[in-house]
């Protein structure tokens, strides 16, 4: 496969609420490194002068200047660092089709073509830098040589709209994705696919436990959370102290998994600190309150991040008690993502 | 002084356009329309097509190359962008300087654009690719925005391309017969027809064309597209001929009001003629005729089991006014048209139509990827009537037609709680006669053209003290904003949700006066059940054919069940095509043109 040796895809143009500023990936703090994955910001219109949109990453040290890295303008929806690789592999699930870079965001490169659009979600397997699986409207595709080719994998999937898809965290062989019919698993690396013991439709995400793979958790359109303890078998509703009923996203805290934040429509942001039994409301100074992605600072777990429904990013450092905008303006944020460096 | 000079030439170009146009005579009148369209360009010193036409007429080339660097500095628009660019580019390249070929290319090379999300913007974005990727050969992905080599561009850009002609031919194009949308296949045609170097790709382009214009010219009436459309914006849909397809009439068929938008210059300043059978379907309406079209709905990626399911068209074109139909439901997003009249009288509301204002997150959902809730406050961000009870666009799935010639019946069926819980009809402030005749019909004299509409239930009127402005967005569409006073239209407005209407359609050639007219129908009274989950009617026409149409699927014709999936691609006097076939036979009189996309090959 071709590799690009063109520098980084800029253009000039004014960028959302913030300060902005270019820096190369390979100067950035030995932090973690934060990235919002901007879909668009007010008044997006197709073909517009549309302010920037892509992915971004917070300036450490300076935590509301973002700056914006990667092809401009694309309609994306997920990043994803691909484990293993220094940071250096990344991709951007886009309206585009995938886009990959290996050289730490130096030159990109659209890995698929017209076959594939809508790409809503990716997940590189943990174990194996060639294969990626991605979740798109069209269903799941996935390559298995590096994003050179990909194939469709939708056997078994009774409706092919597929919000998200992941990798199970001891086994790559393992995937569960969820689709508008419900939540399936594969246990043979996407080549089939078998419904789970989930009753309801409409699944809009699917989280896994840090430590324990058995356990998942589900958010749906208009159903409420479900949480299974056996691998997808059984599931039960989480509803105590829920008030509403469209999630898009959790978050386990990676040393203390029973704390869980969740979000989703309206939702501001719940927490449970007894692993999904009961939740509570977590919203002083969320300004915004529908949430669409939440992610827990791998090297400080009192730092979470809520990217905002046209809201901007919000942190806090309290494990989720206050939270305070820190920039990207009021834009749509569809999905934060954490590399710890 | 200029005001005058222009003036003249409208009417002179009027008269060309109205006088008989065939064999030669119709080749130079359009020289002479495209004449006019691309004239102010030779002089505007904004945009890429005043770059594009001094090149393309070999003067000022400084200034072109001027213009169309300074452009450059900042790209933006996606597709949008490509199009005008790769355009403007192969008419000057070898006209403009070297700094400027090299400005271009860069572009090319730092700028990413979207690929967009609707039929239109891949047809843009694969053409423009198709046509640079063939025109900068040999290069490595890291010369390309997007990673891929000219190779890998042009091969994946020519692969979407015949996918998306083959589709178009075989069970139609998804976003189909779009007043506004239009352009947009035009100018990605005309680029392959125009520059494609792989002989396949020019003459698939140039076919593509002859495609496009044929499906344009048997629902057209003097300028003016006829029938249900795909996507409208509420400008285009009181006001036909301000429309972006009404440009295209223009240019290609003399017909409507003299245009020079930009949507139309890479047209006018190609070298493709289309040919004069095209013209008479366009124009002559001599005798009224039924013509059927099968297209496809936008792909559907939650809430159904079928990617592309049938659109089915029913259209009755006559000399003085045209009736057409899409089967109801939802069709496509937020735009539909579903049925309406369109006629020649009385510029410019020429048209009656009815509609349930209906919008949804499931009907986005159906559509778009984004999450559901939030979809409507998205839309509404651009397209601000998606979301207004006022509103006159867009289908909705609880309304089905049903139409025989010049008569269509429409019902609804709309449980409660849905978000409008009203149906509206559309009268504009011109008509010469609106009666409400105690037969129960309402009564419409617009010219030569009669208009009986017969509600089903009680409703009220109301006078329209807005319609939409014409603001424009930075791509040129409409904003669908309320800004522009225009009073006088009139709404009909009935709030049962068990309801419909039939519409009869006549014309002073059809049957005599309006008097006459008026007399015959108030003894077609309508039989109606109205009630939650049965809501049918049964009619008999003022040609004494019977309709019995029971809400939503149940259509029988003087007794026999109307199956609408036997609708072929195209059917009437002038065009037919099996579903499947990939093949349009063209005829008028003694000429016959056959497209025949399998080879590709055009016969005569």
């Amino acid at each position: 496969m071709e590799q690009s040796t063109m520098k980084r895809l800029f253009s000039a143009g004014a960028v959302l609420a913030v300060t902005l500023s270019w820096t190369p990936a390979m100067t950035r703090s030995q932090e973690s490194t934060v990235y919002g994955t901007v879909v668009a910001t007010r008044l997006f219109i197709v073909g517009a002068a549309n302010p920037r949109t892509g992915i971004f990453y917070q300036h450490p040290g300076d935590d509301t200047t973002w700056s914006h890295t990667g092809p401009n303008n694309i309609r994306a929806f997920s990043l994803a660092v691909h484990a293993g690789s220094n940071g250096k592999v990344q991709y951007i699930a886009s309206g585009n089709g995938l886009h990959k870079t290996i050289d730490g965001g130096v030159t990109w490169r659209i890995t698929t073509d017209w076959r594939v659009t809508e790409v809503l979600w990716v997940s590189p397997d943990p174990t194996d830098l060639n294969t990626v699986t991605i979740a798109t409207a069209y269903g799941i595709y996935r390559s298995t040589d590096g994003c050179a080719s990909w194939t469709e994998m939708n056997r078994g999937l009774a409706t092919v709209f597929t919000p998200c898809v992941i990798v199970d965290r001891r086994n790559s062989r393992t995937l569960y994705c969820a689709t508008e019919d419900g939540a399936y698993r594969s246990d043979d690396g996407a080549a089939t696919w078998t419904r789970m013991g989930l009753s309801v439709g409409g699944i809009r995400v699917l989280a896994q436990h840090p430590k324990d793979p058995s356990i998942l958790i589900a958010g749906t359109e208009d159903h409420g959370m479900y949480i299974t303890r056996n691998g997808g078998q059984w599931w039960t509703k989480s509803e105590s102290g829920v008030d509403h009923t469209t999630f898009y996203t959790f978050a386990f805290n990676p040393r203390n998994p029973d704390i869980i934040y969740a979000g989703g429509y309206v939702t501001g942001v719940y927490k449970s600190t007894d692993g999904g039994g009961s939740w509570k409301r977590v919203n002083n100074g969320l300004t915004c309150r529908t949430i669409h992605s939440l992610a827990v600072d791998p090297g400080d777990d009192n730092r979470v991040y809520a990217a905002g429904h046209w809201g901007g990013m919000f942190r806090s450092d309290d494990a989720g008690e206050s939270w305070r905008n820190v920039g990207l303006g009021d834009s749509q944020v569809w999905t934060v993502t954490i590399e710890s460096n | 002084m200029r005001h005058v000079s222009i003036l003249m030439l409208v009417c002179a170009f009027w008269s060309i356009a109205a006088g008989a146009q065939t064999g030669k005579d119709y080749l130079q009148a359009y020289e002479t329309r495209a004449r006019y369209v691309t004239s102010i360009y030779d002089t505007s010193r904004t945009g890429y097509y005043s770059a594009a036409v001094r090149y393309a007429h070999n003067h000022d080339l400084a200034v072109a190359d001027s213009i169309f660097r300074d452009l450059l500095k900042e790209p933006r628009g996606d597709m949008f962008w490509m199009f005008p660019v790769i355009g403007t580019y192969m008419h000057g390249k070898d006209r403009m300087s070297a700094e400027t070929r090299a400005v271009v290319r860069n572009a090319w090379k730092t700028y990413a654009p979207y690929r967009g999300d609707t039929e239109n913007h891949w047809a843009m974005y694969y053409a423009s690719l198709y046509i640079a990727a063939e025109e900068w050969t040999g290069l490595p992905g890291g010369e390309w925005y997007n990673g891929k080599s000219s190779d890998e561009n042009r091969t994946e850009a020519k692969e979407y391309l015949l996918h998306w002609m083959n589709i178009t031919t075989t069970i139609g194009q998804g976003e189909f017969d779009s007043p506004d949308y239009y352009p947009e296949y035009m100018i990605s045609m005309t680029l392959l027809a125009d520059f494609a170097r792989d002989p396949e790709m020019k003459l698939r382009g140039r076919m593509m064309l002859d495609y496009l214009l044929a499906d344009f010219a048997a629902e057209h009436l003097d300028g003016q597209y006829l029938g249900g459309f795909s996507r409208i914006y509420q400008p285009a849909v009181f006001k036909p001929l301000q429309s972006n397809a009404s440009a295209f009439a223009y240019l290609y068929f003399g017909t409507g009001e003299p245009s020079q938008t930009g949507w139309v210059v890479l047209s006018a300043l190609s070298s493709y003629r289309m040919p004069e059978i095209l013209l008479h379907i366009a124009t002559d309406r001599s005798a009224p005729y039924v013509h059927k079209e099968r297209k496809r709905v936008r792909n559907v990626i939650r809430f159904g089991k079928e990617k592309n399911p049938p659109v089915y068209k029913y259209t009755y074109v006559t000399p003085d006014y045209g009736i057409g139909s899409l089967q109801g439901g939802i069709l496509q997003p937020i735009q539909q048209h579903t049925w309406g009249v369109r006629y020649l009288y009385g510029r410019p509301y020429t048209t009656i139509f009815g509609l349930h204002p209906y919008w949804s997150s499931y009907e986005l959902g159906m559509f778009f990827p984004e999450e559901l809730k939030p979809l409507i406050s998205d839309v509404v961000s651009s397209k601000s009537t998606y979301n207004n009870p006022d509103k006159w666009t867009g289908g909705s799935p609880f309304e089905r037609t049903f139409q025989h010639r010049n008569t269509i019946i429409v019902l609804y069926d709309i449980p409660p709680g849905t978000m409008t819980e009203h149906i509206d009809g559309f009268f504009p402030r011109n008509l010469e006669k609106r009666i409400l005749d105690p037969s129960g019909w309402i009564l419409c004299k617009a010219g030569d053209t009669y208009v009986g509409w017969f509600p089903l239930q009680e409703g009220e009127w109301v006078e329209e003290n807005v319609s939409p402005g014409q603001e424009k967005n930075s791509i040129g569409r409409p904003t669908d904003t309320d800004r522009t006073t225009e009073t006088g239209n009139w709404r009909f407005r009935s709030h049962k949700l068990q309801n419909g209407y039939v519409v009869e359609v006549r014309s002073r050639r059809e049957i005599g006066s309006f008097e006459k007219f008026t007399s015959e129908i108030r003894s077609h009274i309508p039989k109606a059940t109205l009630r939650p989950g049965a809501v049918s009617v049964a009619y008999t026409t003022l040609d004494k054919a019977s309709m019995t149409f029971a809400f939503p699927e149940k259509r029988r014709l003087n007794g026999s069940a109307v199956d609408l999936s036997t609708t072929k691609l195209f059917d009437g006097p002038f065009l037919h095509a099996e579903t499947g076939s990939q093949k349009l036979t063209m005829t008028y009189k003694g000429m016959k043109r056959v497209l025949d996309f399998t080879k590709p090959t055009i016969i005569e």
